[in-house]
């Protein structure tokens, strides 16, 4: 649930249910507006059942009770009527207080923060406990808003504060509405401070909100409004910046019509090389000889050459081709203009050959190393600079933004922003060099780097203008590639790394920001440096890099961007300071979530370790082991997997020992443990000896001991025995043999196996009828009576 | 455990790989001085980007050596986890088509190692040196010259086709150059060719992703005939 969703008036039983929170502020207490009269008279209506219901009183803090006390002790006289109606609401507050904590409807047993201010305890209440209730604060404090939304913010949780209704609804502003609403207040404080009738609150409050706004405008990019006559409005990015004319003297026309394409200069010039003596001609027109020293580098334009006898000047000589009508404008322009600045290679002045033809210009030495062979390359990184921490790699990006801030103050845009021309010493001084290839008065920049390269440059670099929108997109990615060292933003788990224009169009930006899925970030522990980040860092490089960002197409400026690494210089040290790795330029794992995150060692290879919050349990787990030693310490011995020791058995893992342990029934293919099976047959398969003929029979085949004819066979009367009563035959053999097994004598009748007799075929009169009629009855009555001896010659035969 | 930090070094390191396969004739007739010739080369170019830094980041390397059939001698690898090569027996015949085939497997297979781990790459490279006349499979051959032009098409493969002495069939070469004409091997300058071949690597890695490579003329006559 996002704040945006939160907007408009929402219903305080909400914040009563479990794992929420309800907190009232001192100034509703004591809120004379009749537009809120009744209001928490009502509110309390609405929610006392659920309160019962969940034992979840609105929070009072110990510290709203402490204010209303001494409010309501003031003296009153010769207030104006609106104080003392105030006032008295405080005294009114504390009786009502007072009987709804003995209802169980508040509690005020909440607040021993050593915190001097009720604001603060808030927020940091707020902060602490986001990541287990989802909180509301009741408060007319404007500024106390805004800084809870920030907070909702930066914890992505549902955090609101809002104002009480008449009908007991709270009421939240959306982002827009609140900033506008602060912006008034703002303005409506500078008057009365600047008139000279504010108070001590007023100044404080006036200085907290000039700094809470800027953030709140960037968080939650609301539209920049007009200040009100008589405030004051400072930052700078509230102008445009784009086409606009900064009044920084000699400044270049930011609107020129680009040129005519460039072309090679006339003449075949003869390049002059080290040992060579060639001519200057300096901004201010003075002219002379100085030699070429050492060739110091190659690149792709031309050749640096150091100058004998001035070891703090180097000249660039062009090579044909890149010796172009644009490229002499451009330097003559620059140097005309007498520019001068520590970091940035200005020109100093142009160098002509023995013939007089333009060949190339002197620029002051840069100090330090290309970023492409340092920052950008761990490895290197590493050994050249073992002791930068991170707090050093944002003083390089504030060196780096400051001289970018310059240029673009000029209206002077970089063009090709690489980490091949941004050079950085020991010192953490950014230097910039490449001046020949700036963008200037409508001469493009003809070089580019893809990695740099905003989405919207198609086409020969040459051929058009850069926005100053597309040159912050450079800025943007140099900032992100400084501080987490040569990573590029949009590398990508999972996508194809060969396309880097691709990359860049998509713009799924793979860090993890606020919860999202972290599945595509690249492997390794690029993810570490990144959960490393201040928030408002995060923030910042997330709404510029990922499409869904609200900076995607509105980057921020290199002044937004010093803003914020200005602050990020700030946090080391801080109150948000709170986790010692995030001073590392390589932690090796993430962030603490906060600072009651348990941290430990790895019992194993001391590693540093930190709990990680379980939501539903409501508690940090804390494994002993680290990933790494779970996975590596042991391996199952047949598959060779690394598993965790308490996964293995006998050396092996879970899925080994069943292969190994269990296999089909050649009969009835059932997995079964080996032991269960005798001749590849589980124990139901068995064959085991009819107990009555012999024959070698499944188990699940046989019906007591029998197989399936012998216990036809069993259930079926014995013929020959025949009911000493009815002369009929009367037990089963399977009965008959019952007995025999015990021992006992087989039973004669009927009436002895406690069955009864059938009835007779014929009930009439006695039993021996014309022999003729008893033929004609039955077979079966005809059998019993067959004489003794013709039955015993019958079984004697059979 | 090898195995789990060859992949950090593959991860930890933000630098865009340059892909490089060395796909190397070693059938019979390539046996004596050009066979070790060749082996004395393939070792230098190893050296030339050890030494280079911006080559030593970047570069990967493999090797496919073909005579009667196919084998990888060297997968991709980071130049500090190459294994030097003594010697390469040279015998049998000139499956050249089964030989780029498998080249061009192992490039794809380590392309999808690049994307699953979020490594950037730039255009891999092929060379391609062989001495005499392809005769493996003309099906495999046929295959492999489509998929060769195929991917340089797309822009996805340079391919440097070199011919090896006067025997080398440069018109078989030139089927998988479709862009520019094969090179053959001055006489047996192969430190020459791997020389150049290494700062060609190097140039890449320090150029912007996504440029075509342009070869330097002023380099290739030091061990091409032109």
């Amino acid at each position: 649930m996002t704040i945006e969703t939160a907007v408009g008036a929402i219903t305080p039983e909400d914040f009563v249910q479990p794992e929420h929170r309800l907190f009232v502020d001192t100034n509703v207490f004591m809120d004379t507006d009749p537009a809120h009269q009744g209001g928490l008279k009502r509110l309390f209506k609405r929610c006392a059942e659920a309160i019962r219901a969940h034992e979840n009183p609105v929070v009072v803090p110990s510290k709203v009770v402490d204010e209303l006390t001494k409010q309501s002790l003031i003296d009153t006289s010769g207030l104006s009527e609106e104080r003392v109606g105030s006032i008295k609401k405080a005294g009114n507050a504390l009786v009502f207080l007072d009987a709804a904590v003995g209802a169980g409807l508040i509690r005020t047993d909440l607040g021993d923060v050593s915190n001097p201010y009720a604001d603060d305890l808030f927020v940091e209440v707020f902060k602490r406990a986001a990541h287990r209730y989802e909180m509301c604060l009741l408060t007319n404090d404007t500024a106390l808003r805004l800084r809870i939304r920030l907070v909702a913010a930066e914890t992505d949780r549902r955090l609101v504060a809002g104002v009480l209704t008449k009908d007991g609804l709270i009421e939240v502003d959306s982002d827009q509405a609140l900033y506008e609403r602060a912006l008034r207040k703002h303005a409506r404080l500078t008057r009365r401070v600047e008139q000279g009738l504010g108070t001590d609150k007023d100044q404080k409050d006036v200085a907290e909100l000039a700094l809470l706004l800027p953030d709140f405008q960037q968080t939650f990019a609301v539209a920049p409004v007009v200040a009100a006559p008589g405030a004051r409005r400072t930052t700078r990015q509230q102008r445009s910046a784009v086409g606009t004319a900064r009044g920084v003297p000699g400044a270049f026309n930011p609107s020129a019509a680009i040129k005519a394409p460039d072309r090679v200069l006339e003449g075949s010039a003869v390049l002059p090389a080290a040992g060579d003596t060639v001519l200057f001609t300096s901004a201010r027109g003075d002219t002379g000889t100085l030699v070429l020293g050492a060739m110091l580098g190659e690149g792709g334009e031309g050749r640096v050459y150091a100058v004998e006898g001035a070891a703090n000047s180097v000249v660039k000589v062009f090579d044909a081709e890149h010796r172009t009508w644009h490229r002499k404008e451009k330097l003559t322009l620059l140097l005309s203009r007498g520019f001068e600045r520590e970091g940035i290679g200005f020109p100093t002045s142009l160098i002509t050959n023995s013939d007089g033809e333009f060949v190339g210009y002197a620029m002051p030495r840069a100090t330090g190393k290309e970023l492409q062979a340092t920052v950008m390359r761990p490895a290197r990184f590493k050994k050249t600079y073992p002791n930068w921490t991170k707090a050093d790699l944002v003083d390089v990006c504030i060196s780096f933004l400051e001289k970018v801030s310059y240029l673009h103050s000029l209206n002077i845009l970089l063009g090709d922003i690489n980490p091949k021309n941004v050079m950085v010493d020991a010192n953490k001084d950014v230097w910039i060099i490449d001046a020949d290839s700036w963008q200037l008065e409508g001469y493009p920049c003809p070089v580019g780097t893809p990695m740099f390269t905003a989405p919207t440059v198609t086409g020969d670099y040459a051929d058009a203008l850069r926005t100053e929108e597309e040159e912050l997109f450079a800025v943007a990615t140099m900032l992100f590639m400084i501080l987490i060292t040569g990573q590029f933003p949009y590398a990508r788990a999972g996508a194809d790394g060969g396309d880097f224009a691709a990359l860049i169009k998509e713009g799924k930006f793979a860090f993890q920001f606020r919860g999202a899925s972290d599945r595509d970030q690249p492997e390794g522990n690029w993810k570490y440096m990144w959960s490393h980040l201040p928030f408002p860092v995060k923030r910042t490089f997330w709404n510029t890099f990922h499409r869904d960002g609200l900076r995607y197409s509105k980057r921020p400026t290199a002044d937004e961007w010093l803003r914020v690494f200005r602050e990020y210089e700030q946090f080391f040290g801080g109150f948000d300071d709170f986790d010692q790795m995030s001073h590392d330029v390589y932690p090796t794992r993430f962030k603490k979530k906060d600072a009651e995150t348990p941290e430990y060692e790895c019992a194993q290879c001391g590693t540093s370790m930190i709990g990680r919050w379980q939501e539903y349990k409501r508690s940090y787990w804390t494994p002993k082991l680290c990933d790494d030693c779970r996975q590596n310490q042991t391996r199952c011995s047949d598959c060779g997997k690394p598993k965790p020791a308490e996964a293995l058995r006998d050396g092996r893992c879970w899925e080994c020992n069943r292969k190994r342990n269990f296999a089909a029934c050649s009969n009835c293919g059932k997995d079964t443990p080996r032991r269960y099976l005798i001749d590849g047959r589980c124990s139901n398969c068995q064959l085991v000896a009819c107990k009555d003929c012999g024959t070698p029979t499944p188990k699940t085949e046989l019906t007591y001991g029998r197989c399936a004819s012998c216990a036809t066979k069993a259930a079926q009367l014995d013929p020959v025995r025949l009911c000493a009563d009815c002369r009929q035959p009367f037990i089963t053999f399977n009965h008959a043999s019952w007995f025999t097994s015990r021992g006992l004598d087989i039973p004669k009748s009927h009436a002895a196996i406690r069955k009864t007799c059938p009835p007779r075929p014929a009930a009439s009169p006695r039993p021996r009828p014309s022999r003729a009629t008893a033929t004609s009855a039955s077979p079966q009555s005809t059998a019993p009576r067959k004489s003794l001896w013709e039955r015993l010659a019958e079984w004697w035969k059979s | 455990m090898a195995l789990a930090i060859g992949a950090d070094d593959l991860v930890e390191n933000p630098t865009p790989r340059v892909p490089v396969t060395l796909c190397l004739d070693t059938s019979g007739s390539m046996m004596g001085d050009k066979i070790r010739e060749l082996v004395q080369g393939v070792n230098l170019f190893y050296d030339a980007i050890d030494e280079d830094d911006d080559a030593h980041d970047a570069a990967e390397v493999s090797i496919v050596a073909f005579n009667s059939q196919a084998s990888l001698i060297q997968d991709f690898s980071s130049v500090e986890r190459l294994q030097r090569t003594d010697a390469l027996d040279a015998t049998g015949g000139t499956a050249l088509g089964e030989g780029v085939n498998l080249a061009l497997d192992t490039l794809e297979k380590r392309k999808l190692v690049y994307s699953g781990a979020g490594v950037l790459y730039y255009q891999p490279w092929l060379v391609l040196m062989t001495d005499g006349q392809p005769n493996g499979s003309a099906v495999e051959l046929e295959r492999a010259i489509q998929r060769v032009t195929d991917l340089v098409a797309q822009k996805k493969l340079t391919v440097f086709p070199i011919g090896i002495g006067t025997d080398a069939d440069m018109d078989v070469l030139a089927k998988f150059s479709p862009n520019h004409p094969p090179l053959r091997l001055r006489g047996l300058s192969f430190k020459e060719f791997f020389e150049w071949l290494s700062k060609s690597v190097s140039r890449v890695s320090r150029s912007t992703p996504g440029d075509t490579v342009k070869p330097d003329l002023e380099g290739l006559a030091g061990w091409a005939e032109l």
